[in-house]
């Protein structure tokens, strides 16, 4: 009796290989993009993406391996599902007699491990696009093309160009992408509510606007903003603290083209230290009546700027580790 | 008699001839250590022009002086681009050439017979002298205090933020535009403070030299439209500010258009428009002032003043409308990835690849300016005591210097004047009030303190720290330790910026300096022997491709004609470089063949441990030429399954197949023992066997592998494929006999 299984194995492996061979091309693409117009993207699993993508076939798949589960972690799936989803639509929506002939498709994780496996994925998200076979389009491989997302993050607009590159001579429906009317409505209330609050409010506003003192901090916040290398976390994205090989946090990234978050707003604060004892020293000292607290003051302002100094070059001949000079206490 | 000496000796700097006389001496003296901070490289190396785009300079200044200024200003080059060859005359700014060659015809005049190398060499020393006597009147224009000016000339005389772009041999623009830069906003404070169409005039001249000069000239067309709005919205509109704002407009941008490079572009672009949209704006001021001059009446002014503002929505969306209908240009990439940071990297890889375009981190911000760099927000502080016209100039410089000194490395240059003089006001006041001999006495001062709450109300409008009245510091030991303190950090500046003048800023990068175990100088001439032997062996008008970098060098020293070079003006051809090394030979053969290359030319520092290779520089190569073909060249074929760039046994197929790769480990794995051959930029170990070459020749590798170039074979004799014809030299068969025909070739 061990003949059974394997019989039965084998007539469900014939009678579905049967299948997908019997369904033709054509009868193939009539049903996946029924399914296309009524959803966005077709949902797929293993058995269908399997169906889909059989080898004779005188139609394009377009297709996002995604990991949306919460479990994996992965931002851009999430991101870039949507964006997905828009192209989709507004393709199928804007070919709706299927001209170009190309069929959106979307494989979770979940629903297709075994895909996944056999393309030895680690990474997702994943698109990949499946070439026709047969037909006037047919392309000379019958490899799916691969799109990864080296470049991080990609608009529903860039990957349509992408797609758009690979069906030459057929038509590309731009996207469409629909109107935000809760934007819309958010802004103009706020736009209203912000002219009022700002007629009302005008004459409590307008001494904080002509107000000096308030000019003076917002020029010199933003300056050391920018002069502490702000402007290059932001730019390169780089994280707030590092981590060193030991597990343990590291305030100071090494190297001299390199910097943490942190390490910048400390930086800025050094900044502001020394230049605000600068302008105590310069304006406020000689402003002081009583001699004493004058005499103080003077050598409290004097201490912290040789101190902080000292430290800066000190912070500084980290970052390069030829720097020669150096002020005591930090030698 | 010895006390007349001593009263002789304090008398000297009292009388005012006696301190115009000083004055002088100190800015000569401050030339000459500007100049001479900067001359570590020609006493280190030779009198040798730098780096890449000198080389351009120099050689169009060379041609300048051979051929005269007409046939310079009607220049077609075709020994660049091949086969397009570049309008040079009419696409470069030619600022930087007739200023040398006007000095070489006024030496010549005088019968000095200087070379015209000499001149181009120590152009930058010689005008960082003027830019820091022109740092000097601009800081004189912002305070009253005598020793700013020169503490100002100093700091802009030596800091390494400067000197980095202005050594001897950096024959750039930058050498002359931050002269052209400063006196220009010191004219343009003068024109304002009078209200003087003289000094707009003067301005606008200066601004027509500047533009002639550097591309940087959009920092002044924005920066004073922008300082003349922040007047307007403070309320201080003027007729001082309406003459000198039209007189710099009008002959400004008429001066501007006479380059041909800039032509149109100042009625045409959006970076010029804020300038025009002020002057229209000015104009509409102008003449509401002079009606409300005329018709007094609370109301009608409130009504004028909406109307202006109206008029001013409705221009700015005038202009939003003219851009997005096309009438105006938008932004031009350059200028836009200053403000959407995010943008180069996608859009436009060949201006994300210049070094010189990245975000500035703070080491080199504290690198470029030491101490200055934290006496800057107090000297801006100062600057809020008074806040007239030309103190707020100096906090809208501050701010937008900063900006875009954050955003890219190379405009640190711009930011940097700004900072020597807000330094030098606050350095300045420190020692106006340190050092002076004369204490208070306390009992003067005690009346002072009742009277205060009169002085606070009095100064309401003022900043808070001012409102008390200055007493003096009474404390002569105080007085002595700041003074100290301050001269002890100046000192540690001065110190500072010589040390980073000699040993990061005084390197050719032609010639390339190491030290010997025992301490002695090496010095590195791969580049000038690679040169010198295309310009020995090659014929005159051998095509020799490279990557973009090496253009100007190739132009300059081997005077051979080139493919691409730094001037990047057209994307597509550098591109198709890009794609030609990033390739299999295949594909890359027929490239080069229709591009009629002869050699080929590779910097490899495997051996040296150069960082500045081209196997470094490769993954732009392949991102420029994916811009273009984005189906035939990938980036994400250079990577290892896993991500990594590698060169070694692990590296890519793409990677181990393209051209670039094949050139620069060619033969290489023979200096080594088997098996033993390392890359030591990278430090990785690489294959046994090395790579093979079927379509080029090594023609030449330099003494340390820096420069390996190469010869493009010409087709096979008997009508065989490269690939084919190396298999048979190597005594592989055949496999399947051919059809013979005639010498064709093939392209993919």
């Amino acid at each position: 009796m061990r003949w059974l299984p394997a019989f039965v194995s084998a007539l469900v492996a014939s009678t579905t290989g049967v299948l997908a061979v019997k369904k033709s091309t054509e009868e193939r693409f009539a049903s996946f993009h029924t399914k296309a117009l009524a959803s966005s993207a077709v949902k797929l699993s293993d058995a269908s993406f399997r169906e889909l993508t059989a080898a004779p076939r005188d139609y394009s798949v377009a297709v996002l391996l995604n990991a949306l589960d919460s479990r994996y972690g992965c931002q851009m799936c999430r991101e870039f599902q949507p964006e997905w989803d828009l192209l989709a639509k507004s393709w199928t929506k804007g070919d709706k007699k299927a001209e170009s002939r190309l069929i959106f498709a979307t494989l979770d994780f979940s629903d297709g491990r075994d895909v996944f496996m056999s393309f030895g994925l680690q990474t997702a998200p994943v698109v990949f696009y499946y070439p026709p076979t047969t037909g006037p389009h047919a392309a000379k491989s019958r490899d799916p093309i691969r799109y990864d997302f080296v470049n991080g993050f990609q608009s529903a607009e860039q990957m349509h160009a992408w797609i758009a590159r690979n069906t030459p001579n057929r038509p590309s429906p731009p996207v469409q992408r629909p109107i935000n009317y809760l934007k819309w409505i958010v802004t103009t209330t706020i736009l209203l509510g912000g002219g009022t609050s700002a007629f009302v409010a005008w004459p409590y506003v307008l001494p904080v606007l002509q107000n000096r003192n308030v000019w003076a901090a917002v020029s010199l916040i933003s300056i050391l903003v920018f002069t502490s290398g702000q402007m290059f976390n932001h730019i390169r994205k780089v994280p707030y603290v590092g981590v060193d090989q030991r597990g343990g946090l590291t305030y100071f990234a090494a190297g001299f083209q390199n910097q943490f978050g942190m390490e910048t707003q400390f930086v800025a604060a050094m900044y502001g230290v020394l230049a605000f004892s600068a302008m105590c020293l310069a304006i406020k000292v000689p402003r002081i009546a009583d001699p004493k607290v004058q005499n103080v003051a003077v050598f409290a302002w004097a201490g912290i700027l040789f101190f902080m100094y000292s430290f800066l070059l000190s912070i500084f001949r980290v970052k390069n580790a030829g720097y020669p000079f150096a002020l005591p206490p930090f030698m | 008699m010895s006390a007349d000496l001593l009263q002789a000796v304090a008398d000297v700097g009292k009388g005012k001839g006696t301190r115009s006389l000083l004055r002088v001496v100190i800015l000569c003296l401050i030339a000459g250590a500007a100049i001479a901070s900067r001359l570590f490289s020609v006493i280190r190396f030779e009198s040798i022009i730098h780096e890449f785009d000198p080389w351009f300079n120099f050689r169009a200044t060379k041609y300048l002086v051979a051929n005269g200024f007409y046939n310079f200003w009607d220049w077609f080059d075709d020994r660049t681009w091949h086969p397009l060859g570049r309008v040079t005359g009419g696409t470069l700014y030619p600022g930087l050439m007739v200023t040398s060659g006007v000095i070489y015809h006024a030496l010549r005049a005088l019968n000095i017979p200087v070379d015209i190398r000499n001149i181009c060499v120590l152009l930058a020393p010689a005008f960082s002298g003027l830019t820091a006597f022109a740092s000097y009147l601009l800081t004189n224009e912002m305070t009253t205090t005598p020793s700013a000016g020169l503490l100002a000339a100093i700091f802009m005389g030596i800091a390494p933020g400067y000197i980095s772009r202005s050594v001897a041999g950096s024959y750039d623009n930058e050498a002359i535009a931050i002269f052209l830069l400063v006196f220009t906003f010191y004219l343009w404070i003068k024109a304002l403070k009078q209200g003087s169409m003289l000094w707009g005039a003067m301005c606008a001249l200066f601004y027509g030299y500047m533009v002639a000069s550097w591309g940087g000239y959009a920092f002044i067309t924005c920066l004073l439209p922008l300082h003349s709005f922040v007047l307007i919205c403070m309320g201080r509109y003027s007729t001082r500010l309406y003459v000198a704002y039209t007189t710099w407009y009008a002959l400004g941008t008429l001066a501007s258009m006479q380059i041909p490079f800039v032509g149109f572009l100042p009625v045409k672009t959006s970076e010029h428009m804020p300038a025009l949209g002020i002057f229209g704006f000015l104009q509409l001021l102008g003449f509401l002032d002079y009606v409300r001059s005329a018709i007094p009446g609370r109301q009608f002014q409130t009504f004028l003043w909406l109307f202006a503002g109206g008029i001013f929505g409705v221009g700015l969306g005038g202009l939003v409308l003219a851009t997005s209908l096309g009438f105006i240009a938008p932004w031009s990439g350059r200028f836009y990835s200053l403000w959407d940071t995010g943008y180069a990297k996608i859009h436009i890889p060949i201006i994300a690849s210049v070094s010189e375009h990245q975000p500035t981190a703070w080491p080199a911000f504290f690198f470029d300016l030491n101490m200055l760099i934290w006496l800057f927000p107090a000297g801006v502080y100062l600057c809020f005591q008074q806040l007239a016209d030309e103190h707020v100039f100096i906090v809208v410089y501050a701010l937008f210097g900063s900006y875009f000194a954050g955003v890219m490395v190379r405009l640190m240059l711009t930011l940097t004047p700004v900072v020597c003089v807000a330094a030098a006001m606050a350095m300045s006041s420190l020692f106006d009030t340190y050092l002076v001999a004369k204490a208070p006495k306390p009992e003067d001062h005690v009346a002072d303190e009742a009277s205060e709450g009169a002085a606070k109300k009095a100064a309401k409008t003022g900043l808070k720290s001012t409102s008390r009245p200055v007493v003096g510091v009474y404390s002569y030991f105080a007085k002595g330790t700041i003074v100290s303190g301050l001269t002890l950090y100046l000192l540690l500046f001065v110190l500072h910026c010589t040390w980073v003048t000699s040993n990061a800023y005084s390197s050719p990068s032609v010639v390339l300096a190491s030290k010997m175990p025992d301490g002695s100088q090496h010095i590195i001439d791969d580049y000038r022997e690679a040169y010198q032997w295309l310009r020995q062996n090659t014929a005159d008008d051998a095509k020799i491709m490279s990557w973009w970098d090496y253009g100007y060098q190739i132009g300059g020293m081997a005077d051979r004609p080139t493919l691409v070079d730094n001037n990047t003006w057209n994307n597509t051809h550098i591109a198709t470089v890009g794609k030609a090394m990033s390739s299999r030979e295949e594909v890359s053969y027929p490239i080069m063949r229709q591009h009629e290359v002869d050699y080929v030319l590779v910097v490899f520092g495997g051996l040296l441990g150069y960082s500045g290779d081209d196997i470094n520089k490769f993954l732009w190569m392949v991102r420029i030429a994916e811009g273009i073909w984005p189906d035939e060249v990938k980036e994400r074929d250079f990577f290892t399954p896993r991500g990594e760039y590698r060169v070694d046994g692990e590296a890519s197929e793409a990677m181990k197949n393209s051209l670039m790769y094949k050139m620069s480990y060619y033969n290489y794995n023979m200096l080594f023992p088997p098996g033993q051959a390392q890359d030591r930029v990278r430090g990785v170990r690489l294959p046994e066997v090395g790579p093979t070459l079927s379509t080029l020749d090594e023609a030449f590798t330099s003494e340390n592998w820096i420069i390996r170039i190469f010869k493009v074979k010409d087709l096979d004799r008997f009508g065989r494929d490269h690939g084919q014809a190396m298999a048979f030299e190597r005594g592989i068969k055949k496999k399947a006999p051919r059809k013979k025909g005639p010498r064709t070739l093939r392209v993919d």
